[in-house]
C-alpha cells in the first residue's frame, strides 16, 4: 500500500542548529499517527517540512508518493494543516474566517456545511456570528479544527489540536479524529497529550531532540496503545 | 475572479487599510479642489486685468498727442494663461511671475521687478495634486503594504495561509494589487473628476494618470523589495519610511543644493538695479554716450541721432534701450543659468522618483521652467515689437493718429 506521508532519513537545520536527525516514518491511508515529544523536540518542524516550508539538509519527505521538494503545491493541496497557536482573523466572525480560508483553498462551501462542521466541534451557535476576537482560546481552536475538517483534504497535519480544549471537548475531538480516519483520512497529529494520543493513534512516535527514540503501535484487536508504557518512555526522556 | 472578490471583501473588512485609503481620497480631493480654486482665482484675476488693461489704454490713447508720451504712459498687460491641467501641478506658477505690466521703457527691470516683489512665493510650497500624489501617496502606500506579510507572520498565520492557498496563488499578490489599485484610484478619480469638467483633455489626464501609476508602481517595488527580507512589521515600516525620507525629501534637497552650487546664477534683483543705474546715469552723461551704442544696434536711425534740446523723447527711449543693452550679459547669464539648473535638475531627478514624477506632471501641466521661460520670451518678443512700432514714429517725429495707434501690436498669450 502506498504511504500517504513518508519521511526518509530526514534531517533539518534551522538557524544553524540541527533540529531533526535521521527521522524516518511512514503513514498509510486511514491511519492516525501521533508525534509525541517535549518542547523543542522538532514536532512542528516535521509538519512544516511536509508542507515544503523547510528544506531538508538530507533525507526527504514525500506526500502521496511525491517528493515534496519538487511538488510543493501538490503536497499543500493534499494537506489540511492546523498550525499550533492558530489565530484566525479577530475582526471576522467564524463563518467569515472559514469562508476566507476555504475560498483560498478553492473549496466551495455553503452555510449549512459550515454549521455542520461547527456542530461537530461543538461551537456554540450564538458565538458563530460574533467577531472572533471575542472568542476564548478553546473556541478559537474549535473553529480551526472545523476548518481542517471542511478542507476535505485526504491528509490532515494537526499541530497540538487539543491545546486549549476542555476535557469534554478533547474527548469529542478524539472521537472526531477516529471518525475521520475511518472515513479514509490520513492524520498526523502532534501532541503533548499522552493519554489522548494513546486513545486515537494507531501508532505513536516519540521524538526527542530531533531524533525518533521510540515507537508504539496499537496492538491488533486492542482499542488503544498502552498508556503506561508511553508515559514511562516520555517521562524518561523528559527528565533527561 | 473568486479570489479577487474574496480579497475585496477582506480589504473591505480591514479598517486600517480603509482608513489609509480614505485619507488618500480626501487628500487627493482637497488638493484638486485647492488647485482648481487657485487656477480659477488666477484666471479671474487675469480676466479682470485684461479688461482694465483695455479700458486704461483707451483712456491714455485719447490723452496724449506725442509719441513719447503715448509710449511712456501706455502699459500693456502680458500674461501666461494657465493650462486646463495647471491645477494639478502649479509648479512655476507658484514661484515665477506669470503676468507683467510692461511699457516701452527698459525691459529687463520690468521683467525682474516681479521677482523682487514676490520673494515669499517659493517659501510656502503649494498643496497641489502633484504634492499629494508624489509625496503623500508613497507614504500611504507604505502604510498599506508594509505589514502585508509580516503581520500574518506575527499572528502565526503565514504558513497557514500559504499552505491553504497551495498552487492557487498566495493571497499576498492579490492583496497588494488591490491596495495599490485602490490607492491609485483614490488619486486618479478625483484628478479626472476635477480635470474633465475643467476642460483638461483626456489624453492629458491619461498621461498624468500614467505618471501617477508608474510612480506608485515604483514604491510598490520598494515595498516588495523590503518585504523579501522577512523582517517584522516595525522594521519594515522603519526601512520604508527611511527610503521615503531619502528619496522624497533628502535626495531632492541634495539635488537642489548641488544644482545651485554647480550652476551659478546672477541675482534677478541685480539685473534690475544695474539696469536702473544705467538708465539713471544716462541723464547726466553726454548724449553721445547714449546715442553711439544705440546706433550700433540700430544703424537704420544713424541719421536721426542729433539731439539739440536738453530733453528729447527719442534720446530718452534710446537710453532706455541702452540700459537693457548694459545688462544683456547679466540677463543672458541669468536665463542660461536657469536653463542650466533646470537641465541638471532634470538629469539628477532620476535619483528621486518623486522629483521625477513631479517634473513630469509639471511638464504636462505646462508649469515647468520651460513653460516659464517660454512666457518670458513672449514678453521679450512683444516688447521688441513695441520698440519696432514706436521707433519710426519717435525718430521721424510723426503725428499721433488713431490709425497709427490702431497699428500698435497687441499682446497675445500662448494659446489665446
Ligand atoms: N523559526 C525558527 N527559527 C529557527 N529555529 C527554530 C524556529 N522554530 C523552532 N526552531 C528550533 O527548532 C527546534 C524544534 O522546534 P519545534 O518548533 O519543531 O519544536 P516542537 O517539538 O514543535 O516544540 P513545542 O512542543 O514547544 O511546540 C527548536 O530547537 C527550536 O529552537
Ligand atoms: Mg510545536
Amino acid at each position: 500500500m502506498m504511504s500517504m506521508l513518508l519521511a526518509q532519513a530526514l534531517s533539518v537545520v534551522r538557524s544553524g542548529q540541527q533540529v531533526l536527525k535521521d527521522v524516518s516514518f511512514s503513514i498509510a491511508q486511514g491511519e492516525v499517527h501521533a508525534l509525541l515529544g517535549g518542547n523543542g523536540a522538532g514536532k512542528s518542524t516535521t509538519l512544516l517540512t511536509f508542507l515544503g516550508f523547510l528544506e531538508p539538509v538530507s533525507g526527504s519527505v514525500h506526500v502521496q508518493g511525491r517528493y515534496v521538494s519538487e511538488n510543493v503545491s501538490a503536497a499543500r493541496q493534499a494537506i489540511a494543516y492546523l498550525p499550533e497557536a492558530a489565530t484566525l482573523y479577530g475582526h471576522l466572525n467564524a463563518y467569515e474566517n472559514l469562508r476566507y480560508f476555504l475560498s483560498l483553498a478553492g473549496t466551495d462551501t455553503n452555510r449549512r456545511a459550515l454549521d455542520e462542521a461547527l456542530d461537530r466541534v461543538a461551537l456554540q451557535a450564538v458565538a458563530r456570528g460574533m467577531r472572533m476576537h471575542t472568542y476564548s482560546k478553546g473556541m478559537r481552536q474549535k473553529v480551526a479544527i472545523a476548518m481542517a475538517i471542511l478542507r476535505e483534504a485526504p491528509i490532515l497535519l494537526l499541530d497540538e489540536p487539543t491545546s486549549g480544549l476542555d476535557p469534554v471537548a478533547i474527548d469529542e475531538f478524539n472521537r472526531l479524529v477516529r471518525d475521520l480516519a475511518e472515513a479514509g483520512r490520513t492524520i498526523l497529529l502532534v501532541t503533548h497529550d499522552v493519554y489522548g494520543a494513546c486513545h486515537v493513534a494507531d501508532r505513536i512516535d516519540l521524538l526527542h531532540k530531533g531524533e525518533l527514540v521510540g515507537a508504539f503501535d496499537r496492538p491488533p484487536g486492542m482499542d488503544r496503545i498502552d498508556t503506561e508504557a508511553v508515559h514511562g518512555a516520555f517521562a524518561k526522556y523528559a527528565g533527561a | 475572479m473568486t479570489g479577487l472578490i474574496r480579497e475585496i471583501r477582506f480589504l473591505a473588512s480591514d479598517r486600517a487599510a480603509l482608513l489609509w485609503l480614505g485619507i488618500a481620497l480626501l487628500v487627493a480631493c482637497m488638493s484638486v479642489f485647492l488647485g482648481l480654486r487657485e487656477i480659477a482665482a488666477q484666471r479671474a484675476e487675469l480676466n479682470e486685468l485684461i479688461e482694465i488693461d483695455r479700458t486704461e489704454r483707451e483712456v491714455v490713447d485719447a490723452l496724449y498727442q506725442d509719441w513719447g508720451e503715448v509710449a511712456y504712459y501706455t502699459f500693456h498687460l502680458t500674461w501666461d494663461s494657465p493650462s486646463d491641467f495647471a491645477f494639478a501641478a502649479l509648479g512655476q506658477r507658484d514661484t515665477s511671475p506669470w503676468k507683467h505690466h510692461i511699457r516701452a521703457l527698459a525691459l529687463e527691470g520690468q521683467i525682474y521687478e516681479t521677482d523682487a516683489e514676490n520673494p515669499d512665493f517659493a517659501l510656502i510650497g503649494r498643496f497641489d495634486f502633484a504634492f499629494a500624489a508624489n509625496l503623500l501617496a508613497p507614504l500611504l502606500l507604505i502604510l498599506l503594504l508594509h505589514d502585508l506579510r509580516s503581520a500574518e507572520r506575527t499572528a502565526g498565520r503565514y504558513e497557514w495561509l500559504s499552505a491553504t492557498a497551495a498552487s492557487r496563488g498566495s493571497p499576498w499578490f492579490a492583496r497588494a494589487v488591490l491596495r495599490v489599485g485602490a490607492l491609485a484610484l483614490c488619486l486618479i478619480v478625483p484628478l479626472w473628476a476635477g480635470g474633465l469638467p475643467g476642460g483638461a483633455g483626456a489624453s492629458t489626464l491619461v498621461a498624468a494618470s500614467l505618471v501617477v501609476v508608474l510612480h506608485i508602481a515604483f514604491w510598490w517595488g520598494v515595498c516588495a523589495l523590503v518585504d523579501r527580507f522577512g523582517w517584522s512589521s516595525p522594521v519594515n515600516l522603519t526601512a520604508l519610511v527611511g527610503a521615503w525620507l531619502a528619496l522624497a525629501v533628502i535626495v531632492p534637497a541634495a539635488i537642489r543644493i548641488s544644482v545651485e552650487a554647480a550652476v551659478p546664477l546672477p541675482d534677478g534683483g541685480d539685473i534690475l538695479l544695474t539696469q536702473r543705474e544705467a538708465v539713471n546715469d544716462a541723464w547726466d552723461l553726454p548724449k553721445s554716450a547714449t546715442m553711439d551704442p544705440f546706433v550700433e544696434r540700430h544703424p537704420e536711425w544713424a541719421d536721426y541721432t542729433e539731439i539739440s534740446q536738453s530733453f528729447e523723447w527719442k534720446w530718452y527711449y534710446a537710453f532706455q534701450q541702452v540700459g537693457d543693452q548694459t545688462v544683456e550679459p547679466l540677463s543672458r547669464a541669468y536665463r542660461e543659468g536657469r536653463i542650466g539648473r533646470d537641465r541638471l535638475a532634470g538629469r539628477l531627478a532620476w535619483l528621486s522618483p518623486p522629483a521625477l514624477a513631479e517634473r513630469a506632471l509639471q511638464a504636462i501641466a505646462g508649469t515647468n521652467m520651460a513653460a516659464s521661460l517660454a512666457y518670458e520670451q513672449r514678453v521679450r518678443d512683444y516688447h521688441a515689437a513695441l520698440r519696432t512700432y514706436y521707433y519710426p514714429r519717435l525718430f521721424r517725429d510723426e503725428a499721433v493718429s488713431d490709425a497709427s495707434i490702431g497699428q500698435r501690436p497687441e499682446f497675445h498669450a500662448m494659446g489665446d
